[in-house]
């Protein structure tokens, strides 16, 4: 199985301050990857680096075979993401903010088709003729998830993908990562919320102050630091890197 | 009480803001700077002024009549300073250049026989002649001292004699107007006309920059509140097609509303041309406005509202936030405003040279003052406007394209690396200290 995804030796400089220090990792095609950490450990940047948002002060991001930093046009056309409380159009309905979305990828019979399909995914019933500022948060995410699934990207970027969600809408919303998967999606997730990573992601990396702390599936990683969860691994594999241990 | 003043302290840093209160320091600036140049022009308005009397008379009573009514107003004046005499016979061109000379942007011509006539219960043939200057609203006001020394002669002619009609006739009084004469107006008098249809274009212009404007940082700071931005940006599309499609429909709206409010202007000042304003007709001393007029007066508002929008999606760039997009626009206000009221009191001629550099920087300037330039045949500084405008417009699309290719879009200025090592530098000083 090929990588859709390579980070190499990454840094992210902003003057003095190192937001993201040298990470390294590479998610496999279809694979659920989860980037796992605190606030401000380094994940959104990481994330926004892979979706062309932020430049990389060192190292290489290669996506699908494409280089982040030269080929930025041909990785758009690869991933799709979903930053964390991210919003749409509120002037627009849930089906024209599809429509709108998806002429990026499309046109005539193909852009109707897309759309119909995302419809189905977002599943909102009749809302979707709703203005999206009517939409609760829940309804929201589930629209914003179809538009990222729209294009058939190959590799899904979902930042915080659940935060804010009830337990409900947040169930909901990782069976559909989960579905996503299973038809041959590469998904790229962050989150701090380490038990929903554990039940979703076939391997994760830890990340604390820019630095990927620890690294493997969620089995591997209790069983090295003997821990009962991926929190107690955490914990554990930060008090590792700085030497507490 | 206290939770009175808990939450009216709450209020207060969330409203007294350093940027609010710096937009409010900035317009009382704003306003002190005009009034203080607005005092300085009137001011020099009503300062003596030099004034050409050509005799044509064989008597000096006239001139001696001018010169006491001219000292009467300028009490404190040396009269051989401001007043210079000459003999006739002196008129047309020779008459403006002679004025031109001594520095006299007024002048009375003395009829031959005046003093014989009017103590003869006979009309005597006395007139002004003004050199117009476009000056805003001031700019003629010291030329209008020759028509008060004639008035305030006639009527002290009338009382003197017990006249019911005029002791002089002004019939030949004419103002110097594009290389013309037009007979029987007064600088003030034009001024009044010309003021009265070009006053509104500075206004219009600022009106559709402020609100076009104000569109487009909210729009900013919405998508960035809203992380639209973030999302449209990672699709396939280049960055400057985004840029190009976001200014091409805040341009359009502006065109729009800019176009509607010179539509109603237009109307507007064709009810002007056709009838008059303080008994001037405009189109009869050449100062009309024709369809190419409007062509160049529509490609500097374009040109404008393409420069005001390349400037607001720059200034978009660092708005966090819906809320905060809003205290951004001070900046494209105050450079909608200064041009405004300075061309609108005190016209483009009437500057000193460095306040005139400064103006011609502000894109805005030239849409403001177009119309009044075409209409005086001032084409030099319409077509240097239209150049300047078309390159300060191409390098803030240019610039505009550039930041949305960068970081500070996504991570705002304060993490931009120079202003993270200027933080730096700043804290580690104040820690040395």
């Amino acid at each position: 199985m090929t990588d859709a995804l390579t980070v190499a030796d990454v840094r992210k400089v902003y003057g003095d301050r190192e937001a993201v220090r040298g990470i390294s990792f590479s998610v496999r095609e279809g694979e659920i990857f989860g980037l796992i950490g605190p606030n401000g450990a380094g994940k959104s940047t990481t994330l926004r680096m892979i979706s062309t948002l932020l430049r990389i002060s060192s190292g290489t991001i290669t996506v699908c075979g494409y280089d982040v930093a030269t080929e930025s046009d041909s990785v758009r056309s690869v991933i799709s993401y979903l930053p964390e409380d991210a919003g749409a159009y509120k002037d627009l309905t849930g089906r024209q903010y599809l429509r709108f979305m998806a002429g990026f990828f499309a046109d005539g019979e193909e852009l109707e088709a897309m759309v119909d399909r995302a419809i189905g995914f977002a599943d909102l019933g009749d809302r979707i003729d709703s203005k999206v500022d009517t939409y609760s948060k829940g309804m929201m995410r589930r629209l914003l998830i179809a538009r990222a699934m729209m294009p058939s990207p190959k590799l899904a970027i979902l930042d915080e993908v659940t935060s804010g969600l009830d337990v409900v809408n947040a169930y909901e919303i990782r069976e559909i990562i989960r579905d996503i998967a299973r038809h041959g999606v590469t998904v790229l997730l962050s989150s701090h919320n380490m038990s929903e990573v554990e039940l979703l992601c076939e391997r994760v990396a830890m990340i604390d102050g820019g630095r990927i702390v620890q690294m493997g599936t969620p089995e591997e990683l209790k069983r090295r630091f003997d821990a009962p969860n991926l929190e107690e691994v955490f914990i554990r594999a930060v008090r590792e890197a700085e030497g507490l241990v | 009480m206290n939770h009175l003043l808990n939450i009216t302290k709450k209020e207060l840093r969330e409203l007294l803001t350093p940027s609010s209160v710096a937009s409010v320091l900035v317009v009382v600036v704003l306003f002190a700077a005009l009034g203080s140049m607005m005092s300085g022009q009137t001011e020099s308005a009503m300062a003596p002024q030099k004034l050409l009397v050509v005799n044509n008379d064989s008597d000096d009573w006239a001139v001696s009549q001018i010169e006491s009514v001219y000292g009467a107003t300028y009490p404190d004046a040396d009269l051989s300073e401001y007043i210079t005499v000459v003999d006739g016979p002196l008129a047309g061109q020779d008459l403006v250049d002679r004025m031109v000379e001594v520095g006299a942007g007024s002048a009375i011509v003395i009829g031959e026989g005046f003093y014989s006539n009017v103590t003869s219960h006979r009309t005597g043939e006395m007139y002004a002649t003004y050199i117009y200057s476009s000056g805003g609203l001031f700019g003629n006001l010291s030329s209008a001292i020759a028509g008060s020394i004639i008035s305030s002669l006639n009527l002290a002619l009338m009382t003197d004699q017990g006249w019911t009609e005029p002791a002089i006739d002004t019939g030949a009084s004419a103002t110097y107007i594009n290389g013309d004469f037009a007979s029987g107006v007064t600088p003030t008098e034009i001024d009044s006309a010309v003021s009265s249809q070009n006053m509104m274009v500075p206004l219009i212009i600022m009106i559709v920059i402020v609100m076009i404007g104000s569109i487009v940082i909210s729009s900013m700071g919405n998508e960035k509140e809203n992380k639209t931005l973030e999302t449209l940006l990672t699709m396939p599309v280049k960055r400057t097609t985004i840029v190009t499609g976001k200014l091409l429909a805040a341009g359009i709206t502006g065109l729009v509303f800019g176009a509607a409010y010179m539509v109603g202007m237009m109307m507007y000042t064709n009810g002007i041309m056709s009838g008059t304003v303080s008994g001037v007709n405009l189109a009869d001393i050449g100062l009309t406005i024709d369809a190419f007029d409007w062509v160049l007066i529509l490609i500097q508002m374009f040109l404008a509202i393409l420069a005001a929008l390349g400037i607001c999606m720059i200034m978009g760039a660092f708005a966090k936030n819906y809320k905060s997009a809003q205290t951004l626009t001070l900046p494209i206000s105050v450079l909608a405003m200064i041009p405004m009221f300075v061309i609108m009191f005190m016209g483009w001629n009437g500057l000193p040279l460095v306040l005139q550099a400064v103006l011609f920087i502000i894109p805005f300037t030239h849409p403001m003052m177009v119309m009044t330039n075409l209409m005086f045949g001032d084409m030099t500084l319409v077509y240097a406007g239209i150049a300047y405008l078309a390159v300060f417009t191409v390098a803030v699309i240019l610039a505009t394209v550039r930041l949305y290719k960068s970081d500070i879009l996504i991570t705002g200025i304060s993490q931009n690396p120079y202003v993270v090592r200027m933080k730096a530098a700043f804290s580690g000083k104040k820690n040395a200290e």
